[in-house]
């Protein structure tokens, strides 16, 4: 199945919206064709093979609705599909990049740098501090 | 070098086996482990790299069923409402746990005497408490004295996880609400300890830990065992228990070549779990004069509630399953339609792909609105689970599959798990509550999960300890009631669940069980 059609799927489920870009524009289908543990038994192609005719060259509505209605009529393997876009997208540098500028979440792996332990502050206790115990003894 | 022979072998290296081979090497007894999995190396963890949420997906991914490493055996559960989330290693599932680590309250040991359902413990919190203390010493604790929830700890503790801004929303909540609440034990370090680096908040603890601040007991039981002479075989699967009448005399297994080896021993020690030690013991038709191994199976079962703010909260920042809980409805008020109680725990929030996938609430939309959802959601969020005391029911169950086997003959574990009605109501209750806490800490939206089936996390009560033989398997201390040296000291002794994370009170077993078995070993 061409490479092409799969990109043509991929944005459709992830379509460039102002800083975000398009699964095409992280080249998003290698990187799904090429996570074989992410889909050991092929069910992408298995959503592919099922796509209507006219699929590639309908415009964006349209290519919307087909794939709802696949959706629905294959639910498990839509799922695997969404799956594996959604987690290749998410880890493109590119894509971490728009995070961090839209959210603050920094563009790095959680370690080794970790984040600042903030001691924690007791003076929010107060007034559990204050209430008798009210486990019950047994 | 194969050992052939031990004073006493125990089947698993995680939370309990660790406990019960430090306590017995310690005191100079000959002890030898057998796991089916590895070591884990976590200095090379998933979380120095920007694929770590892949990994959650896959290699770390708390199925065992999804992960399929070598070391995972199929779980066939198409009859369960929930399922099974186990890790198979020397550290067992708390390899990739969040190191909650709250204690049973005194009540949930009466839970007959004191509201007429289930059955009593045959021991009390107190005869728990001095195990308690010595486990936190040595896995390490971050928390804070004073709950007014829970009996006083003598432990000492490293101070507290930081809440972050979600969880100072949160306990805003819990205030105008006048609920308690109260900072989270954790068994993940502030402070250095020898070989452990205190906790840098990193967040996905899931996926190991570099620094060692979280315990697992890879690096904390298991390195004091070693030292003390404890004799650790990986990469083993035992395939039966061999016993003549009332004595257990060896363990039959295989290694990683499919070779098979005996090994003799003169106690054993079960500790691979609630599913893995029923399903070991029903594939060896070995201590079930019951009829109740695998029976009365009790999870957890969890509803996931989450806020969505108007504000970044960094829920990334800290570890995602350490922060606060809230025992407010822990103990039984027949006013609220059900028995028994449930706890709120705070979690905190995904990372992107989590975030897009649903972790902790449903898969975003594809499509033209997607990236307008992920903007909305993606770290403006808290989360409280809602954790339920499951009652024990006989229909709910471990068996053996009767077709399928795993690598090495021995039969699948296949599990009969359905939610119970109390459970339900429990679970409906908390989410009212839960969805109260967060709309009064400022939530502009609330996402309801009413069961994560994913939460297979504990598996309780399939070989549950009591006084009376015809309703028990083992006795108190994990004793098997028909052999005279067998002992099980995972979760699988629970007569009942609680509705809080298990581990603290099984490795307390574990060991009180160990103090037992010395005083066999070395009057």
């Amino acid at each position: 199945m061409s490479l092409d059609l799969l990109a043509r799927v991929l944005d459709t489920l992830l379509p460039g919206d102002g800083p975000w870009p398009a699964a095409s524009a992280v080249d998003l289908a290698d990187a799904v064709r090429a996570d074989r543990e992410g889909d050991p038994d092929g069910q992408v192609d298995a959503v592919l093979a099922r796509l209507p005719e006219g699929f590639a060259s309908a415009d964006a509505d349209a290519r919307e609705a087909m794939l709802r209605a696949l959706e629905s009529e294959l639910p498990t393997a839509f799922e695997r599909l969404v799956t594996l876009a959604y987690t290749a997208y998410y880890v493109e540098p590119e894509v971490r990049a728009v995070i961090e500028r839209e959210t603050g979440y920094e563009n790095r792996p959680p370690q080794p740098l970790g984040y600042a332990l903030e001691p924690f502050d007791e003076r929010l206790l107060d007034s559990q501090r204050k209430r008798a115990p009210f486990w019950r003894e047994a | 070098m194969t050992p052939t022979h031990a004073a006493v072998a125990i089947i698993g290296a995680g939370a309990s086996g660790a406990a019960v081979a430090w306590r017995l090497a310690t005191a100079g007894v000959d002890v030898v482990c057998l796991e089916r999995g590895d070591w884990l190396d976590q200095s090379r963890s998933p979380s120095l790299g920007h694929d770590w949420e892949r990994a959650l997906q896959t290699r770390f991914n708390a199925n065992p069923n999804i992960r399929r490493l070598d070391a995972d055996d199929a779980v066939i559960a198409d009859d369960s409402d929930i399922q099974p989330a186990t890790y198979s290693g020397v550290g067992g599932s708390l390899l990739r746990w969040g190191a909650h680590f709250p204690r049973l309250r005194p009540s949930d040991f009466r839970v007959r005497t004191l509201d007429g359902v289930a059955v009593d413990w045959p021991l009390a919190y107190g005869d728990l408490e001095p195990y308690y203390d010595l486990n936190d010493a040595m896995m390490g604790v971050a928390g804070l004295r004073g709950d007014p929830g829970n009996p006083p700890r003598r432990a000492e503790r490293d101070p507290p996880l930081p809440l972050g801004p979600g969880g100072v929303r949160l306990v805003g909540g819990f205030e105008t609400l006048g609920w308690h609440w109260w900072p989270s034990d954790a068994a993940i370090l502030t402070r250095a300890r020898p070989g452990r680096a205190p906790c840098n908040n990193c967040g996905p603890c899931g996926v190991g830990c570099v620094r060692g601040a979280r315990a697992s007991v890879d690096n904390t039981y298991w390195p004091a065992a070693i030292a003390a002479g404890a004799r650790l075989v990986t990469g083993v699967r035992v395939t039966r228990l061999v016993a003549d009448k009332r004595r257990m005399t060896s363990v039959v297994y295989r290694d990683a070549a499919g070779a098979e080896h005996r090994l003799d021993a003169d106690l054993v020690v079960m500790a691979a779990n609630g599913m893995g030690t029923a399903r070991l013991l029903l594939a060896s038709g070995i201590g079930n004069a019951s009829g109740l191994v695998g029976r009365n199976l009790m999870h957890h079962p969890t509803a996931i509630v989450t806020g969505v703010f108007d504000a970044r909260l960094d829920g990334h920042k800290g570890p995602f399953a350490a922060a606060l809980s809230c025992q407010e409805f822990y103990e039984t008020d027949r006013a609220r339609g059900a028995v028994r109680g449930l706890q709120l725990q705070m979690l905190r929030g995904s990372g992107p792909v989590a975030t897009a996938l649903g972790g902790y609430m449903a898969r975003l939309p594809w499509g033209r609105f997607h990236h307008r959802e992920f903007s909305r959601q993606f770290a403006r969020n808290v989360t409280l689970t809602v954790t339920v005391e499951d009652l024990p029911e006989a229909h709910n169950r471990v068996t053996l599959d009767p077709s399928r086997r795993d690598v090495a003959g021995v039969p699948l574990a296949r599990l009969a798990y359905r939610v119970g009605e109390n459970s339900r109501r429990l679970l409906d209750i908390g989410i009212a509550r839960a969805r109260e806490a967060l709309r009064a800490a400022g939530a502009v939206d609330v996402v309801v999960n009413p069961l994560s089936r994913a939460a297979g996390f504990h598996f309780l009560g399939t070989a549950r300890a009591g006084d009376d033989p015809a309703t028990s398997v083992v006795d108190g201390y994990g004793r098997a009631h028909d052999l005279d040296n067998l002992w099980v000291v995972d979760g699988s002794v629970f007569p009942t669940s609680g509705a809080v994370n298990p581990t603290p009170t099984i490795q307390a077993f574990a060991l009180r069980t160990a103090d037992a078995m010395l005083r066999i070993l070395k009057p």
